[in-house]
């Protein structure tokens, strides 16, 4: 149990971070070293993201530029840093009904599964991967319609399961997808490595000078176990299932 | 001429609109039994009711031991505690008759000893000696009746009210309470009794009310 | 079938094994929930019962209201509790919010209608000579409405066990207030969303079953205690 003595840094972070696994092996060493507990708040991006506008959360970790960009501009955050990153893949099916196997875009694959109206499971909650998601269409000049396009405002999880159930298609982060790979899904990676899929994630501490309570000394060390060699080490060399789910920046 | 100890003027219950009771002069004197008689839906409970200090009349004024009655406060409970009524179907609280008879004493802070004393007691005399430990809820008729009007004698008040107390009861039980109603009386306790068994009029009282749709059109000595 | 059974053999293996991320979770509903419940009925068993005997103009005003908080959709009330913990919001220097307490006010306003509500029955229920019975034998009003309790201590009961019903099984509530964070606020409830949304649905299953063990435990026992009572 808790004593009010205990030093207590909140952190904001969506579920696909929390789910991938990557807190486990990171969090145990720095709380160690910072001889403080983290509390993990695990929610949706735009959710985890107005914690931190409220001040509610010491420190977030998320993976939506645009949007972090935002928080910091408006004074939100401060000390904005990289940390690692993955990539989204184009899963489904493994017979492909809408044969985007090959496909030289993202753009591409998206146009093919509309055109076929093969079943697709969106996001549908502003988060990170929806965004994406949301990008591509656009980038493709499609706007999706249709009962084929299924919008339903889950994790990234439940997405899986459901375009799993259904046959269809989705778009997930590489870290769940191997997750769930080990016996929860069978549907395969249909495109990848491209450099609109890339997916990085940014740590940013609360600003103290708007929101004095915040622990800004614990989200610092917290950002500096994160981008430093330790912390980089270990992200480095997570695996799940033999694979690798988050890459780190080559650092001199 | 004693002085009274209820003195009622001008004392009027409603219930919405009905008028359950309305009383010009009404006076209750120490010691002596009276006797409430009406048909039903006379006004006899209510005026009971109100001599027990649980109703407050809508109009009019009461005088107790001379003083007049105030509703509101500490007062009341006080004096709730010198007019113990028992209701025509009393209600015997879950537990044991023990629990139920020493009710009124371990309300006035009598301790543990000198209340199963005094429920022996006034068990003893309403003929259920014995019956300390037994389940109240699980009584005959009779049975219930008669530890219903231990409880009420165990409270030792001035005054005792008392609902159609011989009605709807058996033999035994009703000789049983009769007799203690005669010698409670006897003793000085003053009781207010409602009864619409008129031959009660040969046998006890030494007033008798009559109440006609909560009127009293007048006063009678015993004959 | 294979997924109950599967269930089932990882609920076994749950308990046995004493996996500590299960013992907190349960430690942690039992916790709060009996916290909630506690103070539910501190104030609901006597507002109820108040509002059930007492004549007053607001009566019905008041009945109107409680009848309607118990229709009230468990997420509206964490919004509104939310809303006044979270740092912006009026109590937020108390930093309630991603704590226990701040769950424990959340359900506490849960369950609140709920015992008041049932506990109104209860007196509503009851004798109607109890309370001039007690006055009389000289009570005063205080002792007459603690007598009151007693003769209908069952309905009451049945108020806190319906109450704890409430706040043991509830997600919403607790997830927004606690945050669902591992050792601390994490509940049975909000650990099987959290696992369900994992794709966990056999891990969420077993604490499904823990869950009802426990609260079928609970309930045995309360159910015990009132049938020794009687008897």
């Amino acid at each position: 149990m808790l004593s009010a003595a205990d030093a207590r840094l909140k952190l904001s972070t969506t579920t696909s971070t929390q789910d991938a696994g990557i807190l486990d092996v990171l969090l145990p060493p720095f709380e160690k070293k910072c001889n403080c507990q983290v509390n993990v708040i695990a929610v949706g991006t735009g959710k985890a993201l107005k914690l931190g506008e409220a001040g509610d959360v010491d420190v977030v970790l998320v993976h939506a530029r645009s949007l972090e960009d935002q928080f910091v501009a408006a004074g939100f955050g401060v000390n904005r840093r990289d940390v690692m990153y993955n990539d989204f893949v184009i899963i489904g099916p493994p017979d492909d009904p809408a044969h985007i196997r090959g496909v030289m875009t993202a753009a591409d694959a998206l146009k093919r599964i509309a055109a076929a109206q093969a079943p697709f499971i969106s996001r549908g909650d502003e988060s990170g991967t929806h965004q994406k998601e949301m990008e591509l269409w656009r980038s493709g000049g499609l706007d999706p319609q249709g009962r084929w396009y299924r919008s339903v405002g889950r994790g990234m999880g439940e997405t899986i399961i459901m375009a799993t159930e259904v046959r269809g298609y989705t778009i997930s982060d590489r870290g769940t997808y191997i997750k769930f790979k080990q016996g929860k899904t069978d549907l395969k990676i249909l495109f990848e490595h491209e450099a609109g899929l890339f997916n990085p994630y940014g740590v940013i501490a609360i600003n103290p000078k708007k929101f004095p309570w915040v622990r800004y000394d614990l989200a610092m060390q917290f950002i500096d176990f994160l981008t430093g060699t330790e912390g980089q080490a270990l992200i480095a060399g997570y695996r799940v299932g033999g694979e690798p789910v988050f890459f780190v920046y080559g650092r001199k | 001429m004693t002085p009274a100890i209820y003195e009622l003027t001008a004392v009027q219950v409603r219930f919405g609109s009905r008028v359950a009771l309305d009383i010009d002069t009404l006076t209750i004197r120490p010691g002596c039994l009276h006797v409430l008689i009406g048909p039903n839906g006379s006004g006899k409970s209510t005026l009971l009711a109100v001599l027990a200090f649980l109703r407050e009349p809508d109009r009019g004024r009461i005088m107790f031991y001379g003083s007049s009655v105030n509703w509101s406060g500490k007062e009341l409970g006080r004096l709730r505690k010198k007019a113990t009524l028992l209701h025509q179907e009393s209600y015997l609280f879950s537990g044991t008759v023990m629990a139920n008879v020493g009710f009124g004493l371990r309300m006035r802070g009598v301790d543990r000893e000198e209340t199963r004393r005094s429920v022996k007691h006034f068990l003893a005399l309403v003929g259920m000696a014995g019956f300390e430990e037994r389940d109240a809820t699980a009584l005959s008729g009779g049975e219930a009746r008669r530890v219903a009007l231990a409880r009420a004698l165990a409270c030792r008040p001035e005054v005792l009210l008392l609902d159609e107390p011989l009605t709807h009861v058996d033999q035994e039980s009703g000789a049983i309470v009769e007799n203690l109603i005669a010698s409670q009386s006897q003793a000085g306790t003053t009781i207010v009794m409602a009864s619409h068994d008129d031959q009660i009029e040969k046998r006890l009282p030494c007033m008798i009310i009559r109440l006609n749709a909560g009127r009293t059109p007048r006063h009678e000595p015993a004959p | 079938m294979g997924f109950l059974a599967e269930s089932l053999r990882k609920a076994v293996l749950l308990i046995v094994s004493g996996s500590p991320d299960v013992l907190s979770a349960v430690w942690t509903s039992l916790l709060i929930s009996a916290n909630s419940i506690l103070l539910a009925s501190l104030l609901g068993i006597p507002a109820g019962m108040c509002i059930g005997v007492g004549e007053f103009p607001l009566k019905r005003v008041l009945l109107t209201l409680l009848n309607s908080l118990m229709a009230m959709p468990t997420v509206v009330i964490g919004l509104l509790v939310y809303s006044v913990i979270s740092r912006r919001g009026v109590l937020g220097s108390w930093n309630l919010l991603f704590t226990p307490t701040g769950m424990i006010l959340g359900l506490t306003l849960l369950a609140l209608p709920i015992v008041a509500n049932y506990s109104l029955s209860a007196v509503k229920g009851a004798d109607p000579r109890i309370v001039p019975t007690a006055l009389t034998l000289g009570a005063t009003r205080f002792q007459s409405l603690f007598q009151l309790t007693r003769e209908v201590r069952f309905g009451i009961l049945a108020a806190i066990i319906a109450g704890f019903g409430r706040v043991i099984s509830e997600v919403g509530a607790a997830m927004m207030l606690g945050g669902n964070i591992r050792g601390y606020t994490r509940t049975m409830t909000t650990a099987i969303a959290l696992e369900t949304e994992k794709g966990e649905f056999a891990y969420g299953l077993a604490l499904g079953i823990i869950l009802m063990g426990v609260a079928l435990g609970i309930n045995a026992l309360l159910t015990f205690v009132q049938e020794k009572r009687r008897s």
